[in-house]
């Protein structure tokens, strides 16, 4: 049981970038995940600065839109997968209002590790998302035990 | 008469060696019977001198018996007298000759009369010598002396009895042979006569003879291949041939053949000639097509009704002109002569491009020229075939044109459906969710607030769910909907609706049945849209159902499909509304009655669902309450099922 080795301070400590072209979306994520205690959590609604953010912030976990103007979600879910090292485990949660089953296969074959379509429940995207962060911090304490 | 016409007939049936051999063997037939005519003269002839001769012969030795006899008496009568011995010798020389002078005479007598006579004179003239031996023997005195004198005297008396006798019997002779060498002579001259009358005839006769065979043989021969020659030549000329007797040889059965070429050709001639007059006419009828013909320099040589039509000359305008009159000024320089030169080399050209009219507008062609051939391989002209493609490259312009605009339609409209889906669902996004936050920390809100936040969560839900059913409605109309159709196992699809929906039949109070006609059927379907389709039709049972106790589910095989059954038993359907019910936002007035929420969508979805799966849906009202079917095809054998 995850409970047991992961204290709930060690999830909420986790930096998490939400990217978003409409500023409602992105205060609406801010504001569950502030809620739900998280207190590294960063936003950003000018998808030509996200890939920047992204190097800068590296942040354990990305919450992702996909249809945005000038640089699209693909595009960016691309550009993390050459960035990031091949050993490295960085989540993206896709959250997008293209529901379609192309849009859905697309995103997850890029590197996507969870997809939600808008208007999503608030609840259960709290829930992925404490998730993959767990997950995260799994692998990472696993790469320390064997490095 | 029939004799003649029997013998013409026999003539002209005879084959040709023979009627040669008759017309060289007629004159020399004619000129042998004049030979032997002559040799038959000329024996006679012959005869006749032999006969004149002999009677010659005759005379001359008679008067030789004579003068032997006078002049063998005349010497007795001297030795009688003078008893010399020379006296005698006549009479020897008569004792000599007589013997083969009568003998001669013997043989070549013929006459009877003369005969007799010739007799008379030879016993005559034997007592004349028997009488002249005795005289001599008794001037010899062998008989005696005086007395012989006596004797003497009366034998020569005797003797010249004798002689003038003979005399007398030699001048009949004479007279009879004068008389038959009259007869004879006569004979000759008449056999003469008859010899050059013969040889006369001989050469009119033969004369006519040859002319005779040179006739027949012209009128026979000559004459007859002369009509079969002036046949040939009306053969040759392609006219009527005259008619010629039906003779058995060579040459009959020459101008028989040639009837009957002439027939054939004829007929032959008749048939080309009718099928050319059809093809003529067809060509010439012919109106969807031009169809002309250009000489080897591109001149027109003829011109059909179609051609007329299409390009607005008529006959008379165009015969004799050039062809490039057909093409605008920027092909007109080298496009016909490349297509007539392609023509020439490859036997055919197709081509397709702008052409002119006599009005100068311009049509599009599709043309197709063709080289024709002489006998030896000369190009002798060309066959152009022109039709107008103005309507059909118009048509097919408008159809590519629509089939782009359509096909542009379509992205246009699944591009339209997929912004619209993300314009309408981030918005709704943004509500919903901070709905849902305001609605999770309720208890710091006051009482008005918490009822504000509730009519925005249930009006934002009520929008979303619209907003999903008005794309998904657009998107099946679109053709942009992705149906995966597989096998659906039906009892693992209802266990799934039946736990979904559950919890909306139990909220209405009501009891939920299913009824399966029998296990492990398999449609043909998209097991989400399917999904789709029975929960809306429960959802619709369930909120529509107030009065009734329960919702039902039933489904089982009909025929080749399978069909689902969505019932309840509440108040039904006002049978006057019921042609409604699959039309877009027609709620058929609930909204006020019953205060029941919806899209007025939901059965306008399941219809297009449910016909996008190759199925159908209807509504039927029972004994109470309502009840939805639809089909679906039924798989045509049953998958494996997964062991869980």
């Amino acid at each position: 049981m995850p409970g047991h080795l992961i204290a709930p301070g060690d999830l909420l400590s986790r930096r998490i970038l939400v990217i978003d072209d409409e500023e409602a979306n992105v205060l609406l994520l801010i504001a569950l995940l502030k809620r739900e205690g998280y207190n590294d959590v960063h936003g950003i609604t000018d998808p030509a600065r996200a890939m920047q953010a992204y190097i800068d912030l590296a942040p354990d976990l990305v919450l992702l839109d996909l249809m945005m103007p000038e640089v699209d979600g693909f595009q960016l879910l691309e550009a993390f997968g050459r960035h990031e090292r091949a050993d490295e485990y960085r989540p993206v949660l896709v959250l997008t209002a293209d529901t379609t089953l192309q849009a859905r296969r697309r995103a997850l074959s890029l590197g996507a590790k969870d997809f939600v379509a808008k208007p999503f429940d608030v609840i259960e995207v709290a829930l992925r998302i404490s998730n993959l962060l767990e997950t995260r911090l799994l692998y990472e304490r696993l790469r320390a035990q064997q490095a | 008469m029939n004799l003649t016409r029997f013998l013409t007939r026999f003539w002209a049936d005879r084959p040709l060696a023979l009627k040669g051999l008759v017309v060289v063997a007629l004159p020399l037939a004619i000129l042998l019977v004049s030979l032997s005519l002559l040799f038959q003269a000329s024996h006679a002839e012959e005869e006749a001198e032999d006969d004149v001769r002999r009677a010659f012969a005759v005379q001359r030795d008679t008067y030789q018996v004579h003068a032997l006899l006078a002049e063998a008496a005349a010497g007795v009568r001297g030795y009688v007298l003078t008893r010399q011995a020379r006296f005698l010798e006549p009479y020897r020389k008569a004792e000599a000759d007589l013997p083969p002078t009568f003998d001669r005479l013997d043989g070549i007598i013929r006459d009877a009369e003369i005969r007799q006579r010739f007799e008379r004179i030879r016993s005559l003239a034997v007592r004349k010598r028997e009488g002249l031996h005795t005289i001599v023997e008794l001037a010899d005195g062998r008989l005696g002396n005086e007395r012989n004198t006596a004797e003497i005297e009366a034998a020569l008396v005797s003797n010249k009895i004798v002689l003038d006798a003979m005399r007398q019997e030699i001048d009949r002779i004479q007279v009879r042979e004068n008389a038959l060498l009259d007869q004879r002579l006569r004979r000759v001259e008449q056999v003469r006569n008859r010899f050059l009358l013969l040889t006369a005839i001989s050469a009119i006769v033969g004369l006519l003879g040859s002319l005779a065979a040179v006739y027949l043989f012209s009128t026979g021969i000559v004459r007859r291949i002369g009509n079969l020659e002036d046949n040939a030549e009306r053969l040759a000329q392609g006219e009527a041939l005259n008619d010629l007797p039906q003779d058995a040889d060579e040459i009959g059965r020459l101008a028989q053949r040639l009837t009957r070429a002439s027939a054939l050709l004829r007929g032959r001639e008749q048939a080309l000639r009718e099928s050319e007059e059809r093809f003529r006419l067809v060509i010439e009828e012919v109106r969807d097509y031009g169809i002309f013909a250009l000489d080897p320099d591109g001149v027109v040589t003829s011109w059909n009704l179609g051609a007329e039509r299409i390009k607005g000359w008529t006959a008379p305008e165009i015969l004799g002109q050039h062809f490039s009159h057909f093409y605008p000024d920027e092909t007109r320089d080298f496009l016909p002569a490349q297509m007539l030169q392609r023509a020439r080399d490859r036997g055919t050209v197709e081509d397709e491009g702008w052409r002119l009219r006599k009005d100068g507008s311009r049509f599009w062609a599709n043309v197709v020229i063709t080289s024709l051939h002489d006998d030896n391989g000369q190009v002798r002209g060309f066959a152009k075939v022109t039709r107008d493609m103005t309507e059909r490259r118009r048509s097919e312009e408008a159809l590519r044109m629509a089939r782009e605009d359509a096909i542009a339609a379509n992205l246009a409209k699944s591009e339209f459906l997929s912004r619209t889906s993300h314009e309408l669902r981030t918005p709704m996004s943004a509500i919903l969710g901070f709905g849902q936050l305001l609605e999770l920390d309720e208890e710091t809100l006051s009482p008005p607030h918490r009822a504000a936040v509730q009519q925005i969560m249930k009006a934002g839900r009520h929008l979303l769910s619209l907003i999903n059913d008005l794309l998904d409605i657009s998107s099946i109309e679109a053709g942009a909907t992705d149906m995966s159709i597989e096998a659906v196992d039906l009892d693992d699809v209802v266990q799934e609706v039946h736990a979904l929906a559950a919890p909306i039949v139990a909220t209405g109070g009501l009891t939920f049945q299913l009824e399966a006609a029998e296990p492990g059927l398999i449609a043909q379907a998209d097991r989400r849209r399917l999904i789709q389709v029975l929960l809306n039709l429960i959802a619709n049972a369930a909120k529509y159902n107030r009065t009734g106790t329960c919702v039902r589910l039933a489904y089982g095989r009909r025929g080749d499909d399978i069909r689902l059954e969505v019932e309840d038993d509440g108040e039904g359907i006002d049978p006057s509304a019921a042609s409604r019910l699959f039309t877009p936002f027609d709620r058929l007035g609930q909204q006020s009655k019953t205060r029941v929420e919806g899209t007025g969508l939901g059965l306008a979805l399941s219809k297009r669902l449910v016909e996008s799966m190759s199925g159908q849906i209807g509504y039927e009202a029972p004994a109470q309450g309502a009840r939805f079917w639809f089909t679906l095809p039924a798989a045509p054998s049953t998958p494996d099922k997964p062991e869980d």
